[in-house]
């Protein structure tokens, strides 16, 4: 389906506007004023303008439905319906995982599935690449194929294909089709889909060439431990990288009970600062700096996966921009293995 | 909509033993009795200051109420050494895996704990106490630093009195003014004082990370295969749920996969010990 972008642009701005849909919120990309080429998310109004064809924003997608600090037991679950427009495949797929994690037969975190519940998802490709994007690296693509309620990718400066991928699309299609005009793809406009597609796919193997290193990361694991010490040398254990992070969900708990009620709320924590999984006693997982640097990318690639089937990294590349000691994480991963491979594992 | 897995069901302490200088058991009578298995673990709100990990020392049996024994060792557990009785707590749970009693039937079961690693094999020997009909045999190796440090005291005699039940109970040493007359040495050199086939038996160990790694070292000496090793990975749990990742060992979670692991199951990890 076809639909100009003009008239979708203007039908988000009255779904903030006038409540159409039921929508109470909607949340697009617009960018940052200080540095153009970041972008972040925000509430639209009348005076944001949406950025909906870049890269992904600043802020992971995690952030809209994994809150910083939240109220787990004793406090109202949350029911704002929202529209996220602009989403990138990369935080789809951190999505994914988090569904994995948090919403799972056996117990769901109450706050973060209801946020998943009221909220819509309209992903758009992404025409341009950022710097530290590597997406291609992870077995990703620059567009959404699974996962989306709705998805946009530009066919040129006027025109959207647009392509439904749930019931949650399904609705906000109907609604979109009594506010527009939308008209059916013909093959000619099908072809510039894959086309534009295949352009951004180009752009992250050109940026990305000489980055591959082959999915055996059971190498991070055997690899001799003195190339993570290396590696991890300018490592501060600022927690930057984990915050930022579209699938990391570590939290501690903390207890507010004041009064007969009892109170929880979750925070976000990270497994790179030296008090993360503090037991009583005081002794922590892993003291060093280079242990809790090394556990980060063991985290993504081998745990997770043995845990939910799914990588930990979707290789959006924020940790690379946020990182304080300027470490590339490509470049770790890579390094790390092509590295000495060594035997036992009990070397830490 | 699924119910909140944080909720807490408030449970009152209607008595507190004192079972060491820094170790203390709980009674509590909770608001609706909590069914658990033996070896699964709840999570302990002190109301206003936080929560922790413990399992309870209670038979499986015992539903109305829950016997909770918590050495202090951090900054919750001090908050538990000041609860008075009458006072109210939190208990959510419970969580992760429990003593597979199948296996154990008609075997020599085999229980070492140390400290306060007692608490959870407690419960387990209280519960296995109540089917002794099932299991051949039942030994119980006690551990603790000092003869001050050893809890249950108060129960031992009756526990000796019981049929198939055997009780060898060590201290590390035995300081001035403390008088003792059982063994003196390391629990795991308990090991040579009894005599149990090693083949198809299952062996249970809880207690210090020191005590489990060199306990599972001896126990595999005397030849105890991986598989029939349970060792409970207690301390590192957190949320209980499997949502807070700081209990991940390898590929596995000591709150969902475990507490209760086989030496088989997570020998290949790294820094179980830790
Ligand atoms: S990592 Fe890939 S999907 Fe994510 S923003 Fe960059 S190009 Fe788009
Ligand atoms: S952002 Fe960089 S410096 Fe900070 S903890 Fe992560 S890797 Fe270390």
């Amino acid at each position: 389906m076809i639909v100009s972008k003009s008239e979708i642009h203007a039908f988000f701005k009255r779904c903030q506007a006038e409540g159409l849909g039921g929508f109470q919120q909607v949340i697009v990309p617009r960018r940052s004023m200080v540095q153009p080429r970041d972008l972040f998310f925000t509430a639209l109004n009348d005076k944001v303008e949406m950025v909906l064809e870049s890269y992904r924003t600043v802020d992971p997608l995690r952030a809209l439905f994994y809150f910083p600090r939240e109220r787990i037991l004793g406090g109202d679950v949350p029911k704002v319906k929202r529209l996220v427009v602009g989403a990138k495949a990369c935080d789809l797929r951190g999505l994914q995982v988090l569904d994995k994690a948090l919403i799972n037969a056996e117990f769901v975190d109450p706050c973060y599935a209801a946020w998943r519940r009221n909220t819509t998802i309209v992903t758009v490709d992404c025409a341009e690449i950022g710097v530290s994007c590597h997406c291609n690296l992870v077995g990703g693509k620059p567009y959404a194929e699974e996962g989306f309620d709705l998805n946009l990718t530009a066919l040129d400066v006027d025109y959207y294909h647009l392509s439904v991928g749930s019931a949650k699309g399904e609705e906000l299609l109907a609604l979109i089709q009594s506010a527009t005009t939308i008209t059916k793809a013909s093959p000619e406009e099908k072809r510039l889909v894959s086309e534009n597609r295949q352009a951004a796919v180009r752009k992250l193997q050109i940026q990305n060439a000489g980055l591959e290193r082959g999915e055996n990361y059971e190498r991070l694991k055997k690899a001799d431990i003195r190339i993570w010490i290396e590696e991890a040398q300018t490592c501060c254990g600022c927690g930057g990288c984990t915050n930022i992070c579209p699938t990391c969900y570590c939290i501690i708990l903390n207890d507010e009970t004041t009064g007969k009620e009892f109170i929880k709320d979750k925070s976000w924590d990270s497994c790179q600062v030296n008090g993360y999984a503090r037991v009583a006693g005081g002794a922590t997982p892993r003291p060093k700096m280079f242990e809790r640097f090394r556990n980060r990318y063991l985290c993504k690639f081998v745990n997770m996966p043995a845990n939910f089937g799914l990588l930990g990294c979707t290789g959006c590349g924020r940790c690379i921009d946020v990182c304080a000691g300027k470490i590339k994480f490509t470049e770790v991963i890579k390094n790390v293995m092509e590295a000495k491979q060594v035997q036992e594992t009990e070397h830490v | 909509m699924s119910k909140n897995p944080y909720q807490v069901i408030p449970a009152t302490i209607y008595e507190i033993i004192e079972e060491s200088p820094t170790i203390r058991t709980l009674r509590l009578r909770p608001e609706r009795p909590i069914e658990f298995r033996t070896g699964q673990f709840v999570e302990l709100t002190i109301p206003g200051i936080g929560e922790g990990p413990f399992t309870p020392s209670s038979s499986h049996y015992v539903k109305d109420v829950m016997d909770i024994t918590i050495m202090k060792t951090g900054f919750v557990t001090e908050h538990v050494h000041k609860a008075r009785v009458g006072d109210v707590v939190g208990l959510r749970g419970p969580y992760g895996t429990c003593y597979p009693l199948e296996k154990f039937k008609g075997r020599d079961v085999l229980i070492m704990g140390g400290g306060v690693g007692m608490a959870p094999t407690r419960s387990l020997f209280l519960t296995l106490l109540h089917d002794l009909d099932d299991y051949r045999s039942i030994t119980f190796l006690a551990g603790a630093r000092t003869p001050a440090d050893m809890i249950y005291k108060y129960q031992i005699d009756e526990w000796r009195r019981i049929p198939k039940v055997k009780f060898l109970r060590s201290v590390d040493k035995v300081p001035e003014g403390e008088s003792w007359d059982e063994e003196v040495c390391l629990v795991t050199k308990l090991l040579n004082k009894i005599n149990i086939d090693p083949h198809d038996n299952p062996v249970v160990v809880c207690g210090p990370p020191v005590m489990m790694k060199f306990g599972t070292f001896d126990l595999l000496k005397y030849g105890y295969a991986p598989r029939d090793i349970y060792l409970s990975m207690e301390k590192k749990m957190y949320c209980g749920i499997g949502h807070c990742r700081h209990c991940v060992i390898g590929k596995y979670y000591a709150c969902k996969d475990g507490p209760v692991f086989t030496y088989e199951v997570i020998k290949d990890e790294e820094n179980i010990w830790e």
